[in-house]
């Protein structure tokens, strides 16, 4: 009876162990992340109306002019480490269509213009704009979707515009290279000083060792045609880039103001785009980088809560 | 955070994935004491891995002299900097007899926080505290060379051989050999937000998966040893890869045996000899030339400990430095190492002999006895040396090497010498 007793008291204790260290998470928890809050799955009120405008991208500044601004406040990014940004605290989107393309037209203020990331501690300004891949009619608790770069089985197209990226498409060569910041280097591999059996095999297998350009990162290739990435995420760290890029966009900077438009035709054949057809709503989320504030990655300011979209019928 | 034993603090730590150890990991021995700074080690590693444009500044192994060198410069200054915190000391050591484990705590207990529970405790919204060194920093890979330090000046020294007497040398510098630790708890790994980074479970190796790589710099930012290094050129970072196509056996030199990487196969001081660990700490092989000189007779020592990495170069420290500046560095296992390598036993002054003898990785050491040679008294100790044989076998069981302690010299015939 006492052995029952003393076994049934031991299991007892043991459970209520297992269950405290679970209910702490500290010994059971792998990662860093913490739960997405019930309030991040409402989205807000007010939304993005993309308003049907006959103009092409040469008339896409007028147009996007004839547009309603739709300001987006921005907060820190506070959920998965590395935690940051917070130094841009609003941007204002504008959106039209002419039923064959889409723009949106994104401003927002930055004091310092950061369009290269190639010194140990330089970071670009970008911007993110993100919608669910799959057609979402309701976002709510009951039927959440992550606004934290999507979910598993909640796939997200993610458009990251760069302002290097921008400035190369203008550069010869179509990428910037290490001599552009070090103007004063010594590279053995542009010419070749001597050019009969002097280091020959080291200069041949150059391209061997280039690391991201060999791995055919668009990071490392030049030439990319656009200063857009088009992306996928199914949540934190799974952010990859598409084969087939179909994003494009343009960007200036000046008096402490980013202006930027990105575009893509409103349908692909890509099935890992997100769709858009007259008449339909979806939702918007939206992130910038700071790059003097060291801005990459999670360290962005970011707009947290779903934005209603709204794709105006053609008229 | 999840709870891992860390065996060089003695104890559990926080750190952001499971336990999860290699099969065999890979580590090297460096005998600081015979290192002259040639920089074939460096020059080797160079040559083989990074002569491409935006690597220029890049040296995944460097020497740097000691206290004042350092690549990036003051990398160890920064990161102790950042450890002595709110109370928080990297020096807390508890040494007693009880706080100590053969296998789980073989110096003792570390009581001060590492880079991960410090990142945690300041509440940083990091994985681990660090930093970003700038363009400057990584500049000079070796200033500060042959700069000796000295609590007086050469005139309050007095005569050069005073200020050169053993135990410690009054006036000291010496050369510290670094290369990517490949640690058991990479701060690296940990850091990188998006997995990119990964430790293979054959031999422990971590590398930067090029294609996930997005040029974040937190692994830049938070290894504490400053190895990964960003690429300008392709905006991605780059570090050590452990010459892994020579580790896996694919250079036809040794036939499809392991071979030790570039920077330990071309030391010309003999100071390197690289290999596996067995990949559980608790079951050292005492026939595995690595496992006997790291776990079983603890001549060997890491580099920081109380970084909380558990890095795998290990480090046999050089006899003249002050023992404080050495303790900080390695740890306070060094009286120990540093008893046990003055007056070397038997079997130390065989395996020493294994270093730099061939390029293939030797799993398995034996020893066949040999007269007595010489017999002396150092620092209060009887020391005898046997003319021992050691012999090196690869993983295969393959006899890779046979020598002896004493060098064979071989002196001419006097017949021999012709004189005008």
């Amino acid at each position: 009876m006492i052995k029952c007793l003393l076994r049934k008291s031991v299991f007892l204790a043991s459970v209520f162990v297992v269950v405290f260290l679970l209910y702490n998470g500290n010994v059971f928890t792998q990662g860093l992340d913490k739960e997405i809050s019930l309030e991040e799955n409402i989205p807000t009120k007010e939304g993005l109306t993309v308003k049907y405008i006959a103009a092409d991208l040469d008339g896409a500044d007028l147009a996007l002019g004839q547009a309603d601004p739709f300001k987006v406040e921005l907060q820190i990014q506070d959920l998965t480490f590395p935690n940051g940004g917070g130094s841009v605290q609003e941007v204002s989107i504008r959106g039209f269509h002419n039923g064959e393309t889409i723009f949106f037209g994104i401003k927002w203020s930055d004091d310092s213009k950061n369009d290269r990331a190639i010194a140990h501690a330089q970071f670009r300004d970008a911007v993110g704009l993100m919608f669910p891949l799959e057609t979402v009619k309701v976002i709510s608790p009951e039927k959440p979707f992550s606004p934290r770069m999507g979910d598993r089985g909640k796939p997200v197209n993610i458009w990251h515009w760069k302002a290097d990226w921008e400035k190369e498409l203008s550069v010869a060569g179509g990428k910037e290279h290490m001599e552009d910041e070090y103007p004063n280097m010594f590279t053995d591999f542009d010419f070749n000083p001597n050019p009969i059996g002097f280091h020959s095999e080291s200069y041949e297998s150059a391209s061997l060792m280039a690391g991201g350009i060999s791995a055919g990162s668009l990071l490392s290739l030049g030439n990319r045609g656009s200063s857009v990435e088009d992306l996928n995420a199914v949540g934190f760290g799974t952010l990859t880039s598409q084969e087939h890029q179909d994003v494009k966009g343009k960007g200036s900077w000046s008096n402490g103001k980013w202006d930027v438009v990105i575009y893509r035709p409103m349908t692909t054949p890509d099935e890992n785009d997100v769709q858009f057809v007259p008449g339909m709503s979806t939702f918007l989320n939206t992130a910038v980088w700071n790059g003097i504030e060291g801005d990459r990655n999670g360290q962005k300011s970011i707009s947290l809560r779903w934005r209603p979209l709204k794709i105006e019928n053609v008229k | 955070m999840a709870l891992v034993h860390n065996w060089h603090l003695g104890r559990t730590m926080e750190y952001p994935y499971f336990e999860s150890r290699p099969e065999h990991q890979f580590a090297a021995v460096f005998n600081i004491n015979r290192c002259i700074a040639c920089q074939t080690c460096t020059m080797a590693h160079k040559s083989t891995w990074t002569y491409s444009k935006g690597q220029e500044y890049m040296w995944w192994n460097n020497v740097e002299t000691k206290p004042y060198g350092g690549y990036p410069q003051h990398w160890d200054h920064k990161i102790l900097q950042l450890l002595w915190d709110n109370g928080n000391n990297p020096m807390e050591w508890y040494t007693s007899a009880e706080d100590k484990d053969e296998t789980k705590a073989p110096y003792g207990l570390y009581n001060g926080d590492t880079i991960f529970e410090l990142a945690r405790t300041k509440e940083l919204n990091q994985v681990a505290v660090g930093y970003i060194p700038d363009d400057k920093e990584w500049r000079f890979p070796n200033i500060y060379e042959d700069t000796a330090a000295s609590e007086k000046t050469n005139y309050e020294t007095g005569p050069a051989a005073e200020s050169s007497e053993l135990p410690e040398h009054k006036r000291w510098f010496f050369y510290l050999q670094r290369l990517c630790n490949h640690c058991t708890y990479p701060a690296c790994l940990a850091a990188c937000p998006r997995k990119a980074i990964y430790k293979r479970k054959e031999d422990g190796i971590v590398l930067i998966d090029q294609k996930r790589c997005r040029g974040y710099r937190k692994c830049v930012e938070q290894c504490p040893y400053k190895k990964p290094m960003y690429r300008g050129e392709t905006r991605m970072s780059e570090k050590c890869i452990g010459c892994y196509p020579r580790v896996e056996g694919k250079d036809p030199i040794t036939k499809g045996r392991r071979m030790e990487a570039r920077c330990m196969a071309a030391c010309v001081g003999k100071i390197r000899l690289n290999g596996l660990l067995t990949g559980d700490y608790k079951k050292p092989d005492p026939k595995n030339p690595m496992d006997w000189l790291i776990h079983i007779h603890k001549v060997a020592l890491p580099l920081y400990p109380q970084f909380g990495t558990e890095p795998n170069i290990y480090y046999i420290p050089p006899r003249w430095a002050p023992r404080s500046y050495l303790r900080q560095m390695f740890g306070p296992g060094v009286d120990e190492a540093l008893d046990k390598y003055a007056s070397p036993s038997r079997t130390l002054m065989a395996v020493l002999q294994l270093f730099r003898t061939t390029q293939t990785m030797l799993s398995r050491f034996e020893i066949e006895d040999g007269e007595k040679i010489y017999e002396s008294e150092i620092m209060g100790k009887k020391v005898e040396v046997y003319n021992d044989t050691v012999i090196g076998f690869a993983s295969d069981g393959t006899e890779m090497v046979r020598v002896k302690v004493e060098e064979p010299t071989w002196e001419s015939d006097e017949k021999r010498m012709i004189t005008y």
